[in-house]
């Protein structure tokens, strides 16, 4: 054993060489081409964009709550104006209720107009008909009579004669106070 | 490798065997897992659906998108009523009980309520929910809520609860009608007039909006689903509010002034048909019904039937003419008194042989000459003239409750009976179907349906009623319904007439009076009180307007001292309102005697 390695020894180094030529692995140098882009700045864009998104993302979230905030209080406040100017309406209609203007028509000496009548066309300004003035003292009832009180606070009328004899009617006067 | 001489410690006896703790781990979350599965099954197997929407209604509200009720307008687009956004104010007595009186004086001071009545209601016990004032203008409710929370005071909220308001009052109230107390879902309850004939097309249909709320604002990228609310439509009426007001006073002035038990007036334009002004005395306040009787809620106009009396001759003698039976100088020899088949019959004056022309007999408002001309009608063509000019079947202008009248028929219709009837007796009417009837002679000849609906409306049972739907027919011969005019415009002359009050100065005007008797309700005969009646149109030569005036039970005298005046004032009136000039031609000179 001993003496056979010798030999392979001599006969071994020209492949072995070769060999151990191919087998020594060396590291590969690293190509030297372009620096290696710095990690930071783009950690940092990327963290930027994220952030920005999240924020924006709240911001635009908030604004709409904001939004929605204002359109139900627009929503409120248009609704208290709605009610508001109904009672306007109402208002105004109250006075336009044809038995107070009679009233203050006739407060103001004003009578519905009788007798003869006659009308002018307002383009050629002809009149035809007899013109008369209107009838002084001609007036109208303007309050409807009221509703009756119920029996107990409308007693019937009683009539005493002289001869004491009591008569009753059945029903008094209608009640023409409408404040009551 | 450690050996074996180590000692193990104690404690690594206690924890078992990594495989035995890797077990007890594994069953561990086997059952933790098992209970995550079965309740998985639960919420998607067994009731998916009922998760869901507990999920969908957290956080989310519905709300009711009220329907505005149309509003009734008179021709002239004035609102008779009109809806406005109301609300109710409700307390908490649980919250509202201790500070009561301050509270009640408060409320009472502000919404004009009766103190001890809120009173009442704050305190009562164990309740959490008492009305305080219904129907309050939402302003008005919001201020007062406000104020009362801005004073300390706690337990006050609203609700929804629309108000309807009838801004005239009493104006029209009779055909109109109103809307009671609203029903627990705030939806309107009609209960007279038109309200109430019309309620479903007044009404209009509620939507609903469900959105999700975070602190009481609406989530905006929230589910949200919107069904829009259909209003209802608005009701026009031909009435004309200014004139109907006058009417109105009008007539209470006449029946109140013959100590009448009540009255009706009615103002129709002749060519259209349209009612200007229909007026019931007496009659209640729309915006506070309560305080008349129901017996009020009405329009006698279209529910009350009655004799016609002598107006009715005008319809007679008309289809006298039409049916050239008779012309307006046709001569009649009247006698005293006629006897006829049961009882005899008399004229309202006495009078002995009197020689009087067709137009005489209506001028003087002869029943004995109106029998006589009558009597050349062939069997039953009085009643198809009758039928034609719309008696006997209902006017059908929107109001509910309208009664028909009776129009005899068949065996019902004897001789007697058609000589009564001729002047306007054994028949019954209500006052629309007599007004559109006269109203066929001012508008040569054709009568138009009376409407009180302006265009067309829906009736609750389906009916379209309206102008647009107001048929027209031809009853008389143009000519026949001038010479009835020329005829009518004798019975208001001063010296042949028997309503010279009824007179318009300056218009030509026809007309016709009837006192008829009345048949009381309590025994079916007649109890010795009269229906006062004026009927007419002008002017004679171009009709604009038919009136009709009737005052029952007056005590002051017949159709032209009670009913003519009034019907004077309404001619006048209509004619000064609308420009009507005076046509300038020469008035009637028909003979009325021969």
């Amino acid at each position: 054993m001993s003496n056979t390695a010798p030999q392979l020894r001599s006969r071994l180094p020209r492949i072995a060489e070769v060999a151990v030529q191919r087998a020594r692995l060396t590291v590969v140098p690293r190509p030297r081409t372009r620096p290696r882009a710095p990690r930071v700045p783009f950690v940092t864009l990327v963290s930027v964009i994220l952030l920005a998104g999240v924020i924006g993302l709240l911001m635009f979230n908030t604004s709409m709550q904001q939004a929605s905030f204002r359109a139900t209080a627009l929503e409120r406040q248009a609704a208290d104006l709605t009610a508001q100017e109904e009672a306007l309406r109402m208002e105004l209609q109250e006075l336009r209720d044809p038995q107070r203007v009679a009233a203050q028509a006739q407060a103001r000496g004003m009578v519905p107009p009788t007798g003869a009548a006659c009308v002018l066309t307002v383009g050629t300004g002809e009149i035809s008909g007899t013109c008369a003035p209107a009838l002084a003292g001609v007036k109208l009832p303007l309050d409807p009579p009221g509703p009756k009180r119920p029996a107990a606070l409308d007693p019937p009328t009683v009539e005493v004669r002289a001869d004491a004899r009591v008569k009753v009617r059945d029903h008094g006067a209608p009640d023409r106070d409408r404040q009551r | 490798m450690t050996g074996p001489s180590r000692p193990r410690p104690a404690r690594s006896r206690l924890r078992a065997s990594p495989q035995l703790r890797l077990r007890i781990g594994f069953l561990l979350i086997a059952m933790v897992l098992s209970v995550f599965a079965a309740r998985l099954v639960q919420l998607q197997g067994v009731d998916p659906e009922k998760y869901a929407d507990m999920a969908a209604a957290e956080g989310s509200v519905t709300v009711l998108l009220p329907a505005t009720r149309g509003e009734i307008l008179d021709r002239n687009g004035e609102p008779l009523a009109e809806s406005i956004d109301g609300r109710m104010i409700v307390a908490d007595p649980a919250l509202t009980a201790e500070d009561a009186p301050e509270l009640a004086t408060f409320l009472a001071k502000r919404l004009q309520i009766d103190y001890f009545q809120v009173l009442e209601r704050l305190r009562v016990e164990g309740s959490r929910f008492q009305y305080v004032a219904r129907q309050v203008p939402a302003h008005l409710a919001a201020d007062v809520v406000a104020d009362a929370e801005a004073k300390g005071f706690v337990g006050l909220f609203t609700q929804r609860d629309p108000v309807r308001v009838y801004p005239f009052g009493d104006v029209a109230a009779n055909l109109i009608g109103f809307l009671g107390t609203p029903r627990k879902n705030g939806s309107a309850r009609a209960l007279a007039g038109l309200e109430d004939s019309f309620d479903q097309y007044l009404a209009g249909v509620d939507g609903e909006a469900r959105y999700e709320v975070g602190a009481g604002n609406q989530i905006p990228l929230g589910d949200n689903t919107e069904t829009p609310a259909v209003d209802g439509s608005d009701l026009h009426l031909t009435i004309d509010a200014d004139l109907q007001f006058y009417t109105q006073q009008v007539l209470q002035q006449t029946v109140e002034g013959s100590r009448a038990e009540s009255g009706i007036a009615v103002i129709m334009d002749s060519r259209t048909g349209e009612i200007l002004a229909l007026a019931d005395y007496p009659s209640y306040d729309a915006s506070d019904p309560q305080e008349w009787p129901k017996s009020r809620y009405k329009s006698s106009a279209l529910t009350d039937v009655y004799e016609p009396g002598s107006t009715e001759k005008v319809l007679t003698l008309s289809a006298v003419i039409d049916a050239g039976l008779g012309g307006p100088r046709q001569q009649y020899v009247v006698p005293p008194v006629l006897n006829r088949q049961d009882r005899p019959i008399h004229d309202h004056w006495v009078h002995g042989v009197e020689h009087l022309t067709l137009a005489g007999i209506l001028a003087k408002s002869s029943n004995i000459g109106t029998v006589l001309a009558a009597d050349e009608f062939s069997p039953g063509q009085l009643r198809s003239y009758l039928t034609a000019f719309g008696f006997g079947e209902e006017t059908g202008i929107g109001l509910g409750g309208e009664s028909k009248g009776l129009l005899p028929d068949g065996a019902a219709w004897t001789d007697q009976v058609d000589d009564r009837i001729a002047f306007g007796q054994s028949l019954s009417i209500n006052a629309v179907q007599m007004a559109a009837a006269v109203n066929t002679i001012a508008n040569d000849g054709v009568r138009i349906d009376p409407s009180l609906i302006d265009g067309s409306a829906t009736l609750d049972d389906g009916t379209e009623v309206g102008t647009e739907q107001a048929d027209r027919r031809r009853v008389l011969s143009t000519e026949a319904a001038r010479q009835t005019g020329l005829m009518m415009e004798r019975v208001l002359d001063p010296e042949d007439g028997v309503a010279p009050q009824a007179a318009v100065p300056g218009y030509r005007i026809a007309g016709k009076t009837g006192t008829a008797q009345r048949v009381a309700e309590s025994c079916g005969c007649y109890d010795g009180s009269h229906t006062a009646s004026f009927i007419g149109f002008g002017p004679t030569d171009d009709a604009r307007f038919t009136v009709y005036v009737v005052v029952h039970d007056s005590r002051t005298g017949g159709g032209g001292a009670v009913a003519g005046p009034a019907f004077a004032k309404l001619m006048s009136y209509a004619l000064r309102r609308y420009g009507v000039p005076p046509t300038g031609t020469r008035p009637s000179r028909l003979p009325v005697e021969w």
